[in-house]
């Protein structure tokens, strides 16, 4: 198989009465949605992290980053492991979904870039709409929405990296000074 | 290196395999004969030493000239024949003599890279320098034997300090292991296949549960085994980066007029390899930074009633279920005052009223800070503090200093331990499992049912009389859920304090192969790493530090 039918596959999934499409390439693997270990003081769309063969790997719902309610863990629910570019390093992530559906082809003639409004995600985090009979799937750009400035869970929580914070205090303390 | 080749198939030998080797013996012997000879000039009547640096040049020669590099072997020889004399006590040690022949070790240094290079061939000034070297050790060795200008010897001495790097790079990357620990890591892998053979026949003979459970527990068991061998062989001793820096020291105060010895202790402890490499960077700056800033000149010492010669100490030490590394200096100690009118000029603070010593001086950790003359007279050295402070962030390490003005400066690191494993305890909360660093933790008690379920979540307890303030993991973590009705309390030491840690079970203790969470969540705190529990699920390894931190953060939240 060679690149570009490669870049034609994508695996779609539901997720919160969307259907969501990343790129073949980026999915390692399908796993069974198992007891996942949350992590204390992050946001509410980290759903936990899992024992990937070893490895600790994040899990994050993205429903619940665009803004919608957590959707209870089903039968079908799965977790989809996805390798990123997470600033500068090759990760792995898990990303939450209803259902796998399937893997399909869709050529670049069938996608058309997202519109200006009315989907329920970012329009930047889409990489355009694949056109599968007469419904549309959201193809996802991982690398963005699950991009390093997307994830800043701990700066999302006390501001660290905020250029005006005052220096010289330790980082444990600084989010004290940030009512100020 | 020749009886390594004989076991090596004709055809593997190539000539870059040889010189690979060689350069690497080289260096290796090089940098022993600077720290030697650093020895030799506090101890002059240590002839095992002298006989050491001897052998050393020697067996430098020797490699050299059986691999053709002749003009790296008469260099050396000539050495050889300074340190023979030497021997002979036809010439004694003294502080210029020790200046002059680590001068010709980094000259050693600089034509075996040419001659090995592309050139093949020695520069003019290398030659030129081992042939007025014996005349000048003569002398006294005082004068330098060599025209260079000063400029010129300046951009040798980086140009060395960056091929210095790049050896230590490559050491970092390609590991010595002991052969024994090998053998070890063999045996056990060999041990796993076996038990997992016979896990696979007894699942395909239909063996008895008990059986297939025992036979996978075995084989899990010696797997884990396996999986902590391979971890341990990533712990090194930080005693070769901190020895590198002995040379320096003395270089540069004497460039400065300075008179500075450096003194190791704990070289010993064990880190990870990637801890040792982000310390290499901090540890460099931050001893050019005291001998810069800290150490004042012998003349001013001596009226202080210090010794004239400045010592600074670094210090590696378990502490805790962190590793600490101390840089001591007993120099002039951070000066307040001007620190605070540096910060206020650079709009940072308004005035300097109500800050901690340590907040202040926590100001020469801000980019751009240090780099210009700010706190010292002696300047524009570009010295990256922020460069340090990346580096112990990247390693999730805390900095603290402390300092007195005329006494000196300590600086302290405290980084947790990546990577490896740790004697840990776990405990549940709900659904969840914790494990907390065993150090930390002093005993466990019964939490006194006057205190169960007490609505904000912490609280203080009488242990033996005296106060102990706790905090419910269930509430900070903000888990939800209700709590058993016994609870138990771990009570934890941390910098010196005790509180304790409420939660609902105490599962025991366990050996934790520590996990990285990545870098998603770096910097959490009170988290500092993630383990594997035996049903496969992940369990958070607490940072009691942190966790403590974070509870005293909370607290005005409450009041205010």
């Amino acid at each position: 198989m060679n690149e570009t039918t490669h870049q034609m596959q994508y695996l779609t999934f539901h997720l919160a009465g969307e259907e969501y499409a990343i790129g073949i390439l980026q999915v390692k693997e399908i796993i069974e949605y198992d007891a996942l270990t949350k992590v204390p003081m992050t946001p509410p769309w980290i759903r936990g992290v899992l024992n990937l063969r070893g490895s600790v790997v994040p899990v994050i719902d993205l429903a619940v980053k665009f803004g919608q309610p957590e959707s209870p863990v089903g039968k079908r629910t799965c977790i989809v492991i996805v390798g990123v570019d997470l600033g500068g390093e090759r990760t792995v992530m898990g990303v939450v979904a209803d259902a796998v559906s399937q893997v399909m082809e869709l050529p670049p003639e069938e996608i058309t870039a997202p519109p200006a409004f009315g989907t329920k995600i970012r329009t930047d985090f889409l990489k355009g709409m694949g056109k599968a009979g007469k419904k549309f799937v959201l193809i996802l750009d991982t690398d963005r929405v699950l991009s390093a400035d997307e994830l800043q869970v701990v700066a999302s929580l006390q501001e660290t990296t905020e250029p005006n914070r005052r220096p010289g205090a330790d980082v444990s303390t600084q989010n004290r000074e940030q009512g100020r | 290196m020749d009886k390594e080749s004989e076991e090596v198939s004709p055809e593997e030998i190539t000539l870059e395999m040889v010189l690979k080797t060689f350069l690497a013996e080289a260096e290796e012997h090089l940098s022993k004969m600077e720290e030697m000879l650093l020895a030799l000039e506090t101890e002059p009547e240590n002839d095992e030493l002298l006989h050491m640096i001897f052998r050393m040049a020697h067996t430098l020669k020797g490699n050299s000239g059986s691999l053709g590099f002749a003009q790296t072997a008469d260099s050396a020889h000539v050495v050889e024949d300074l340190l023979q004399r030497l021997r002979n006590r036809t010439l004694s040690v003294h502080e210029g003599l020790i200046s002059l022949l680590l001068q010709a070790v980094d000259f050693l240094r600089r034509s075996i890279s040419e001659e090995t290079g592309e050139t093949a061939a020695v520069s003019p000034a290398v030659v030129d320098f081992f042939r007025r070297l014996p005349s000048a050790a003569a002398k006294g060795g005082d004068e330098t034997p060599t025209d260079l200008p000063a400029q010129d010897r300046r951009k040798e001495a980086t140009g060395r300090r960056e091929e210095d790097r790049h050896s230590w790079n490559d050491r970092t990357r390609s590991l010595r292991i002991d052969l024994d620990r090998l053998d070890r890591l063999l045996n056990l892998a060999g041990e796993v296949a076996i038990a997992q053979g016979r896990l696979g026949q007894l699942l395909e003979w239909r063996g008895k549960r008990e059986e297939i459970l025992e036979a996978h527990q075995e084989a899990n068991r010696l797997f884990i085994d396996l999986q902590e061998q391979v971890m341990k062989i990533r712990m090194v001793p930080v005693g070769p980066v901190f020895r590198q820096h002995l040379r320096m020291v003395r270089d540069i105060a004497r460039a400065h007029g300075k008179s500075a010895r450096l003194a190791i202790e704990g070289g010993e402890v064990e880190v990870d390899t990637t801890v040792i490499e982000h310390l290499k960077d901090p540890l460099l700056h931050l001893i050019r930074n005291a001998l810069d800033h800290g150490i004042e000149r012998p003349d001013q010492r001596k009226a202080a009633g210090k010794d004239p010669c400045g010592r600074i100490v670094l210090r590696a030490l378990h502490d805790a279920g962190s590793i600490v590394i101390q840089l001591e200096d007993d120099g002039a100690g951070f000066n307040r005052r001007r620190i605070v009118e540096k910060a206020i000029s650079k709009g940072m603070i308004s005035s300097g009223e109500g800050l901690s010593d340590e907040e202040v001086y926590r100001f020469v950790f801000e980019p751009g800070f240090s780099t210009a003359e700010a706190v010292t007279d002696l300047s524009g050295r570009g010295v990256g503090m922020d460069v340090v402070r990346r580096n112990i962030d990247a390693l999730r390490g805390a900095i603290s200093i402390e300092s007195r003005e005329g006494k000196g400066t300590t600086l302290t690191f405290r980084l947790p331990l990546t990577l490896a494993i740790i004697e840990g305890f776990a405990v549940g909360v709900g659904e969840e499992t914790y494990v907390i660093p065993l150090e930390v933790i002093a005993e466990c008690l019964e939490l006194p049912k006057e205190e169960s379920g007490n609505p904000t979540g912490d609280g203080v307890i009488s242990v033996r009389g005296r106060p102990l303030p706790y905090l419910r993991l269930r509430h900070l973590f903000r888990l939800g859920g209700s709590a058993p009705r016994r609870e138990s309390v771990v009570v934890v030491k941390s910098a010196g304090k005790e509180a304790g840690l409420v939660v609902d079970f105490l599962h025991g203790e366990m050996q934790a192969v520590i996990k990285s969470l990545g870098k998603l969540f770096q910097g959490l705190p009170g988290i500092s790493g993630s383990t594997i529990l035996g049903d496969g699920r992940v369990a958070l390894i607490l940072d009691v530090t942190g966790l403590l931190h974070e509870a005293v953060r909370r607290q005005p939240e409450r009041v205010g």
